[in-house]
C-alpha cells in the first residue's frame, strides 16, 4: 500500500473543512476523542496510555495496531516502546487492539513525524474524526518512531513518580530497569505491576527527554522477532485459521469476465444436494455467488459446480494486445499527457540539437500481489453485533466496510486482525471483507469464513497496472546527460484504489503522486528534464497497490535507461551514475553517492569478474530510503542465466532492528525478481489467463540469489524498509543481462523473452 | 476412515477423495498445515506420510489410511523444539510465516534422508514457494540444523 491518502486528502480540501468545523471550542472534545480507547483484549491491570497496560504480575501488554504481514512490525514497534519504558523484550505480550483513534496512522495522511508531546496537529484532529488505522506504504516505523518512545518515556516517568511517592523519596532518587523501579539509595525494588494502578492516575506536567542514540539498549540491535516461535510450530493464527464455534465455509465464484455480473444460478437444486452444502448464496449487485458448506473442499467443489448465468462488461472484447495498443497510443500522443510531475530546462530544444537522440520504449505487465495466504475473511452477525477475524492491512477500513454492508453500528463491530500470510497491498482492499459480510448477513448467527480459492484470488485481482514508458535522451559534449524526456501511460493506482477504499478522498489520476514515484526526483544532474504521464481509461480493470507501487515499474524504467545512456556515452554504468550524482544539487545527493559507492565497493565493481560472469547496477530512493544494488549473474547457456548474488546497500536513516532491515532487503529483492523473471497477468477477451502457480511462477530456492546486505549508519529520521528493496532488483538484473548478452531488456517478464533461470 | 496422525488414531467421516489437507484443517481443526494453491505447486500443505514429505492438497485422505501421518503439530515432540525449529529461530527465518510449516516439514524430511545436504541437494529438494523470499535463511538454517543434529547424535552415541 502506498501513501495513498496523503495527496488525495489535500486535493479534496477535506483538511481545511474539518479544521473549520472543529474550531477553537472543539479542541477539548477533539483531544478526548483522540485519546479514547477501550483497552479491549489488553487483559488485567492498569493502562498507562493507549499503548501499554501493566498487570499486577508485571505482565506488560502492548497494543500493536499495525498488521504483521512479515515485515516485523510486531517486534519493531514494541522495541520503540520498550526502549524508553525500560522493559525487556521478553516481558512484553502483544495484542492487536481495536481500530481506535489513538492508533491512527497519521503518516498516511501527513508525512511529518508524529509527536505525542507536540500539540495536536490539524492532521491528528482530522484523524480523530476519520481514523484510518492502517498499515502500508512502509510507514509503520516512520509514523511511530518518536511517538512510541514518548509514550514509553511518559509511562516510565509516571511509574517512577508513583514509586517515589510510595517510598517518600524524590523522583530523582529512583530509576527504571527491566520493569522495576529501583531506589538508588536503598536498592529497594518495586515491580511496575505493583505501581501501575497508582501511576495510571498521575498526569505528568513535563515532557521527559528521550534517550540519546548512544544510550539505546534495544534500538539498532539485532533483536529476535517476537512472532517467530509460534511461526515455527504451526500455532501462529492467520486469518484463514479462525475457527469460531459452528463456522461454515463460503467459497466464492465470480463471473468469468473480470468485474462481470452474475445474474443467477441455473442449477441451485442440484448443488444443494451435494454433500455438506448448506446454502447457495447470491451476492448483492451480481458481484458473485457463493456456496456455504461444512468444509472448504466441499464448498469449493460445489462452487465450481455452479452453473452461473453471467453477463460480461466493457472488458469482454478486451485482450492484453488491445491494452498494449491503448498504452502505446497514449504514450505517443502529447495531448494525452495529463500531468507533468517534473520539468526543468528546455527538453524540446535539447532534443532538437545536434546530439544523437537515443530513444527507448519500455513496457511492464499487470501483476498479482499473490499473497501466500489466499484472500479470506471470517465474520459472524448476532443481532445488532458483528465480529470479524481477518488478515487485513487496515482495521478501521474493515470496520467501516462491514458497517456499510450490514448497517451494524461501528461500535458494535469487533475486528480481530490476525497474522497476514502476506499483504503486499492486496490486503488493503475491502472486496473480500465486504463479500464475507454479504454472505454472513444472509446467515445470521452462523460464523462464515469466505474464501477465494487460489484461482479466484488470482483472477479477481487489484493488479499492479500495466505500464508503457518511453524515453528520449541526449548526451552533451561533456559526456553528461543533456536531455531526459520520459512519458508514461498507466492507470492511476491512487484513484482506482481510493475509489474503492475511501471514495470521498479519491483525487483525480492527474494528482496521483504514485504514478511518477521512481521517475522523478532522481539523484542525477541533468540539464533538461521533462516527465509526464497519461491515464488509460479502463475502470473495469481495477488496479491496486503492489509492493512498492509506482516505483516498482519506474525503477526498472529509469535505471535501465540510465544504463542505456551510460552505454551511449561509452562510460562505465557505475562511474556514469557517480558523475551525475556528484553534480546534483538534490539535498540528499551525498546520501545517494554514499550508497552507490558502498554497493560498488561491496561488489568489487572495479575488479573484472571471471569469464562467463557479469554484473549490473541500480540505485533508487523510495518510501524515504535509498537502495543500491549490484546483481552478479552467470551466463550458463544461450539465454540461460543463474542469478548468483545481489549486493544490496540501504540508507534508511536510523535503524530500529537491523536483522529486520536485512530480512526486508532479501525479501524485497526476491519479490522484485519473481516479477522480473515470471510475473505477468494477461487478459483474453476479458478473462484473466493465469489462474494458479506454474502459470504465475515465483523465484524458488534453486533460482534465488544470495543477498549480501549492508545498512548505512545515518543519523536521520527513519525511512521505510518494507518496499524500497523491490524496485532496484529488476534493473540490476537486466543491466547485468545487457552486459552478458548485449540485449537491452525493455519489457518484462524475462521468461517471455526466452530467458530461463537456473 | 481411520487415520494415524502424530501417533494418534483419529476417526473421520469423509469422502475417500477428500484431500488430506482439508481433513486436517476443517475436520480436525489442525490448522498448522496451510492451503496455498490446491494443485501441489507451492508446498504450503506439506506433511510427512511414512516419513516422506508429501503435498496434501491433492492427496486423497484414503491413500493415507494405514500410514504414519506427521504434521507440523507433531514436530515439537513433548514440547521440545526440533533442531530444525531451533535453527529456524536462530536464523530468524520466517517473515509472514504462512509457508513455513510446509518449509519445515520439507526440511525435516530432507535431513531425515540426507543428514548433511549440500547446497545442490537443498536446491533439489526444497521446492516450496515462499512469497517473502526467505530462501537464503532457510538454506542457512538447514545447514545449521544438520550440524546440530550431528552433534546430538554424537552426544547420544
Amino acid at each position: 500500500m502506498g501513501k495513498w491518502t496523503r495527496r488525495a486528502f489535500i486535493a479534496t480540501g477535506g483538511l481545511a473543512g474539518v479544521g473549520l468545523i472543529v474550531g477553537v471550542a472543539g479542541v477539548m472534545h477533539v483531544k478526548s476523542a483522540i485519546k479514547k480507547y477501550s483497552g479491549e483484549g489488553m487483559g488485567e491491570g492498569a493502562s498507562l496510555n493507549a499503548w501499554v497496560r501493566i498487570a499486577p504480575d508485571n505482565t506488560i501488554t502492548m497494543a500493536v495496531p499495525r498488521a504483521e504481514m512479515g515485515q516485523g512490525v510486531y517486534t519493531s514497534l514494541p522495541m520503540l516502546l520498550a526502549e524508553e519504558l525500560e522493559v525487556d523484550m521478553n516481558q512484553i505480550e502483544i495484542i492487536h487492539p481495536q481500530p481506535e483513534s489513538p492508533y491512527v496512522n497519521t503518516f498516511l495522511l501527513d508525512p511529518n513525524p508524529r509527536r505525542a508531546y507536540a500539540s495536536y496537529s490539524v492532521m491528528a484532529t482530522v484523524a480523530a474524526f476519520m481514523p484510518v488505522v492502517g498499515t502500508g506504504g512502509s510507514t509503520s516505523v516512520k509514523d511511530l518512531y518518536d511517538h512510541l518512545r514518548e509514550m514509553g518515556a511518559t509511562a516510565r516517568e509516571a511509574l517512577k513518580a508513583a514509586a517515589a511517592e510510595k517510598w517518600g523519596v524524590a523522583v530523582e532518587d529512583c530509576y527504571a530497569e527491566s520493569a522495576h523501579i529501583i531506589n538508588k539509595k536503598t536498592k529497594e525494588k518495586l515491580t511496575y505491576g505493583s505501581l501501575a494502578e497508582a501511576a495510571s492516575k498521575i498526569e505528568l506536567d513535563f515532557n521527559p527527554p528521550l534517550k540519546a542514540q548512544k544510550d539505546f539498549k534495544l534500538l539498532g540491535k539485532r533483536i529476535q522477532r517476537l512472532d517467530i516461535p509460534e511461526k515455527v510450530t504451526g500455532t501462529a493464527e492467520f486469518g484463514i485459521d479462525a475457527r469460531p464455534e459452528g463456522m461454515l465455509i463460503a467459497a466464492i465464484r465470480h463471473a468469468s469476465v473480470v468485474g462481470g455480473t452474475v445474474n443467477g444460478i441455473t442449477n441451485e437444486e442440484e448443488v444443494l444436494k451435494m454433500r455438506g452444502v448448506k446454502k447457495v448464496v447470491m451476492l448483492e449487485d451480481g458481484i458473485g455467488a457463493a456456496v456455504v458448506a461444512d468444509n472448504t473442499w466441499r464448498a469449493k467443489n460445489a462452487a465450481l459446480a455452479l452453473d452461473l448465468d453471467e453477463t460480461g462488461n466493457t472488458l469482454e472484447n478486451v485482450s492484453s494486445s488491445d491494452i498494449s495498443k491503448m498504452l502505446n497510443d497514449i504514450v505517443s500522443d502529447d495531448s494525452k499527457m495529463i500531468a507533468t510531475p517534473e520539468a526543468h530546462g528546455d527538453v524540446s530544444a535539447a532534443l532538437g540539437g545536434d546530439a544523437k537522440v537515443i530513444e527507448a520504449s519500455y513496457t511492464v505487465p499487470y501483476l498479482s500481489q499473490c499473497t501466500m495466504e489466499p484472500l479470506n475473511c471470517t465474520l459472524v452477525i448476532n443481532d445488532d453485533k458483528c465480529e470479524v477475524w481477518v488478515g487485513h492491512q487496515g482495521g478501521s477500513l474493515v470496520r467501516d466496510a462491514v458497517n456499510a454492508v450490514t448497517g451494524i453500528a461501528k461500535d458494535n463491530i469487533k475486528v480481530n486482525i490476525k497474522f497476514l500470510g502476506g499483504g503486499f497491498g492486496r490486503k488493503a482492499e475491502l472486496d473480500y471483507v465486504k463479500k464475507a459480510a454479504m454472505v454472513a448477513k444472509q446467515m445470521p448467527g452462523t460464523p462464515i469464513q469466505l474464501i477465494f480459492t487460489r484461482e479466484e484470488d488470482m483472477k479477481n485481482g487489484m493488479y499492479r497496472p500495466a505500464v508503457a514508458s518511453t524515453f528520449k535522451g541526449t548526451i552533451g559534449a561533456d559526456g553528461m546527460i543533456d536531455a531526459w524526456d520520459n512519458r508514461m501511460a498507466l492507470q492511476s493506482v491512487g484513484y482506482s484504489s481510493m475509489m474503492r477504499i475511501l471514495p470521498a478522498m479519491a483525487a483525480p489520476p492527474k494528482d496521483d503522486p504514485q504514478s511518477a514515484e521512481g521517475a522523478i526526483e532522481l539523484p542525477y544532474s541533468r540539464n533538461n528534464v521533462n516527465v509526464q504521464f497519461g491515464e488509460m481509461d479502463l475502470p473495469a480493470m481495477q488496479v491496486g497497490n503492489w509492493r512498492s507501487v509506482g516505483a516498482s515499474q519506474n525503477g526498472f524504467f529509469t535505471e535501465s535507461f540510465m544504463d542505456e545512456l551510460a552505454h551511449l556515452a561509452g562510460q562505465d554504468p557505475y562511474e556514469f551514475r557517480k558523475k551525475h550524482i556528484e553534480k546534483s544539487d538534490l539535498p540528499d545527493a551525498p546520501r545517494f553517492l554514499a550508497v552507490l559507492n558502498k554497493v560498488a565497493d561491496m561488489a568489487s565493481w572495479s575488479t573484472p569478474l571471471p569469464e562467463g560472469k557479469y554484473r549490473g547496477i541500480s540505485l533508487l530512493k523510495s518510501f524515504g530510503s535509498i537502495v543500491g544494488q549490484v546483481a552478479e549473474i552467470t551466463k550458463t547457456g544461450d539465454k540461460q542465466i543463474s542469478i548468483d548474488k545481489v549486493y544490496c546497500v540501504i540508507d534508511c536513516g536510523r535503524i530500529v532492528n537491523p536483522d529486520t532491515v536485512e530480512a526486508q532487503m532479501q525479501s524485497g529483492i526476491v519479490y522484485g525478481l519473481s516479477a522480473a523473471l515470471y510475473g505477468e497477468i494477461t487478459m483474453d477477451n476479458g478473462e484473466i489467463v493465469q489462474q494458479n502457480f506454474p502459470q504465475y511462477e515465483m523465484v524458488r530456492m534453486n533460482t534465488s540469489p544470495t543477498v549480501a546486505v549492508h545498512i548505512m549508519e545515518v543519523d536521520e529520521y527513519p525511512g521505510g524498509v518494507g518496499e524500497p528493496a523491490t524496485p532496484p532488483a529488476a534493473p540490476a538484473l537486466t543491466n547485468a543481462i545487457f552486459a552478458a548478452t548485449g540485449e537491452r531488456v525493455r519489457s518484462l517478464p524475462l521468461n517471455k523473452l526466452g530467458y530461463s533461470f537456473v | 476412515m481411520e487415520l494415524k496422525i502424530n501417533g494418534e488414531i483419529r476417526n473421520v467421516d469423509v469422502e475417500d477423495n477428500m484431500p488430506l489437507l482439508w481433513v486436517l484443517r476443517d475436520e480436525l481443526n489442525m490448522t498448522g498445515t496451510k492451503y496455498g494453491c490446491g494443485v501441489s505447486s507451492c508446498g504450503a500443505c506439506t506433511v510427512h506420510i511414512d516419513g516422506v514429505a508429501t503435498r496434501t492438497c491433492t492427496l486423497p485422505a484414503s491413500l493415507a489410511v494405514g500410514k504414519e501421518i506427521k504434521t507440523i503439530e507433531g514436530i515439537a515432540a513433548g514440547g521440545q523444539l526440533s533442531a530444525i525449529q531451533k535453527a529456524w529461530i536462530e536464523h530468524q527465518v520466517p517473515q509472514c510465516g504462512y509457508c513455513q510449516s510446509g518449509q519445515i516439514m520439507a526440511a525435516e524430511a530432507l535431513l531425515d534422508s540426507n543428514p548433511n545436504p549440500t547446497d545442490e541437494d537443498i536446491d533439489k529438494s526444497m521446492n516450496n514457494i515462499c512469497r517473502c523470499g526467505t530462501y537464503q535463511r532457510v538454506r542457512s538454517a538447514i545447514h545449521t540444523a544438520a550440524k546440530w543434529r550431528a552433534e546430538e547424535t554424537t552426544l547420544q552415541g
